[in-house]
């Protein structure tokens, strides 16, 4: 029997009935095209962070107290000191000190509670935002503290309406602002909306909040993020009087995160996240698997007559074992290129919906995913039609013969 | 020229759960190509167990069984199913066809463990042996849709097409009527006059008849061994159907 004799047999066999082995391939079907969709909308998804992150640049870089991100952690000590030193240093391009201005937002009788941010006009410049109407902040709003504010995209339409919102007046905090200008729409950048947040002057938010220190401070930094990072963490040490020879994290009181460093956390997060869901989606293949066991059981017991015939006719032990064992393969192997070909659909599909609502979100097809797919389908016909096609091929002739 | 076949002392017991149940117990005998011989008995006798050894589907327990002069006791599974592949077929009583397989696809079946033969003549030997039994205009009619005649000469052409040096026919009329099993011997007489060798199967003693020798068996022992004198010859009015 050769391979050709083998995939017509293959064939032939599944094609008896059409139904059953329809609704055996369903699991496969199911586990391969879960597969596919997780590896690809996982890997769709961290291009599209990635993205993001470039979008800044990959010299972007942000310092932080502790407790931005460890529960416990402190969140006074940066100084604005600590900025002015911070920004006189060789690797640093500039760097915007921030406030992060806790007060709600109130318009007439509208309220409303966005994030509303204190910085120097840089902050504009490291977000990558563009004014759309009026003008973004300057040096004179920064120096003599006026209250001025740009307002975001979203917020502006939802406070404003086809209102001109130039020159309205807005309350932070009990202080009235004038709204001087609106920010085009940027989307959104690591899942966070970049056109909510109202922006104010530095100056500004340390009078309404008494603030004396900085939520934190975003930079760019001039060429190697990673030099720059070591430069600022040596001053930042130094002046906060901390030893830590070992650069142990949890000894210092602030944290230095470079666009890097985060691309490779979220990239790992990411990963292991996909994995994780691949995984979980594999045991419908197992389950799938099972199924394909038990019906390749039941054909061989169908079947026992034929195969005593076939063993009659000439065929030996491993023409039988080949012939069924290629049968299970076909049909995993059936249903799993429905199956690349649903999650591959199904995928890009969901890529479309939230391409429209996050924006820059592109399908990623994952050739590895198909890959990882097709060999489990094949490595699940192996693996669960061997035993079937050991028991055909086990069969005493004679015996397969008189089977009733 | 060594015979065609040579058993020595043959036996064939079963067993089940340690208990020995003898079934053949000591058959010698000689079987020269170009024979058309009937083993016959009742039921029980040891005849399915003889032909099962002959066949090669199953193995002596002693005794020596000899195949184109060559003893075939030492040779392993692999070795009898190429035996069985190229110089031995079957018609059994059930047909044992493929019943969603046309006619042409039953009869080029064997071909698939047939070393010899290129996958691009299957085709040909096939038609060739459908032709033999009369059935060529029955070609791609699924086996399903054929009479009991039909069916049995379908698996006669099964037989032949690998061109084997011996044919075992076991109770190919039993399941069929008399004018249907009239054809189906007329046939194996055809093929026996054409120079196969038959090993016919059968308890009845019509059937037997078309054979040249017949061997009685009776509880395991060759109880007679005779030449037929009574043996009919293929009428000529008989068309095949």
């Amino acid at each position: 029997m050769n391979y050709s004799d083998l995939l017509s047999a293959a064939f032939s066999g599944i094609a008896v009935n059409p139904r059953r082995t329809g609704l055996t391939m369903l699991g496969i079907i199911i586990g391969v095209a879960a597969v596919v969709l997780m590896i690809s909308i996982g890997r769709s998804f961290q291009g599209y962070i990635l993205s993001q992150i470039e979008s800044f640049g990959t010299n972007t870089m942000d310092i932080m107290p502790t407790g931005f991100e460890k529960f416990g952690g402190n969140l006074d000590s940066l100084t604005i000191e600590d900025f002015e030193r911070v920004k006189r240093l060789s690797t640093v391009e500039r760097v915007v000190p921030v406030i992060i201005v806790g007060k709600p937002v109130g318009y007439g009788r509208e309220e409303r509670t966005p994030m509303v941010f204190g910085a120097t006009e840089d902050i504009f410049a490291n977000y990558g935002l563009t004014i759309d109407h009026g003008r973004l902040l300057d040096s004179a709003d920064e120096e003599g503290a006026r209250h001025s504010a740009v307002v975001g995209y979203a917020t502006a339409l939802d406070l404003f309406g086809n209102r001109n919102p130039l020159g309205e007046r807005i309350d932070i905090g009990g202080e009235s602002f004038t709204v001087v200008g609106t920010l085009k729409s940027v989307g959104s950048l690591l899942l966070s909306d970049l056109d909510k947040p109202i922006f104010i002057s530095f100056s500004a938010a340390r009078s309404i909040t008494g603030q004396d220190y900085l939520s934190y401070m975003t930079l760019k930094t001039v060429g190697d993020a990673e030099i720059a990072k070591r430069d600022i963490t040596e001053l930042l040490r130094d002046r906060h009087r901390i030893k830590n020879p070992e650069n142990d994290p949890d000894k210092d009181d602030f944290i230095a995160r470079s666009a890097e460093q985060v691309t490779s956390i979220i990239s790992s997060v990411t990963l292991g996240l996909t994995v994780f869901l691949a995984l979980i989606a594999g045991i419908s293949l197992l389950v799938g698997g099972i199924g394909i066991m038990n019906i390749m059981l039941v054909t061989v017991t169908e079947r026992t007559r034929e195969i005593g015939l076939r063993k009659a006719l000439g065929a030996r032990p491993r023409d039988i074992l080949l012939q069924f064992l290629a049968e299970s393969v076909a049909l995993t192997c059936t249903g799993g290129l429905i199956g690349i070909v649903i999650g591959t659909g199904t995928g890009w599909f969901l890529s479309q919906i939230a391409n429209r609502i996050l924006g820059e979100f592109h399908f990623v097809l994952s050739f590895s995913a198909i890959l990882l797919a097709a060999v489990m389908a094949v490595g699940t016909g192996v693996i669960f039609g061997v035993y079937p096609a050991r028991k055909a091929a086990r069969l005493d002739p004679i015996e397969a013969l008189r089977y009733e | 020229m060594p015979p065609l076949i040579s058993l020595t002392g043959l036996h064939k017991s079963y067993f089940n759960e340690e208990v020995e149940t003898p079934v053949l117990h000591g058959i010698d005998l000689k079987i020269d190509s170009g024979e058309f011989i009937a083993i016959m008995g009742p039921s029980g006798s040891g005849k399915s167990t003889l032909m099962h050894i002959l066949g090669f589907l199953d193995r002596p327990t002693k005794g020596t069984y000899a195949f184109l002069g060559e003893d075939t006791s030492e040779k392993n599974d692999d070795a009898l199913a190429l035996i069985r592949a190229t110089k031995v077929s079957f018609v059994f009583q059930a047909f044992h066809l493929l019943p969603r397989a046309t006619v042409l696809e039953n009869v080029m079946l064997p071909l698939l463990y047939h070393p010899g033969i290129a996958p691009s003549d299957r085709e040909a030997y096939a038609r060739k042996a459908i032709a033999s039994v009369g059935l060529s205009d029955r070609e791609s009619f699924l086996s399903s849709q054929l009479s009991g005649g039909q069916k049995q000469r379908t698996a006669i052409a099964r037989a032949l097409v690998t061109e084997p040096a011996l044919i075992f026919a076991d109770e190919p009329t039993g399941n069929l009527d008399s004018a249907s099993g009239l054809q189906v011997m007329e046939v194996l007489e055809k093929l026996n006059a054409a120079g196969h060798t038959i090993i016919l199967v059968t308890h009845e003693r019509s059937t037997a008849e078309f054979a040249d020798r017949i061997v009685h068996i009776k509880d395991g022992l060759i109880e007679s061994d005779t030449r037929s004198h009574k043996r009919r010859r293929a009428s000529a009015d008989v068309k095949l159907k």
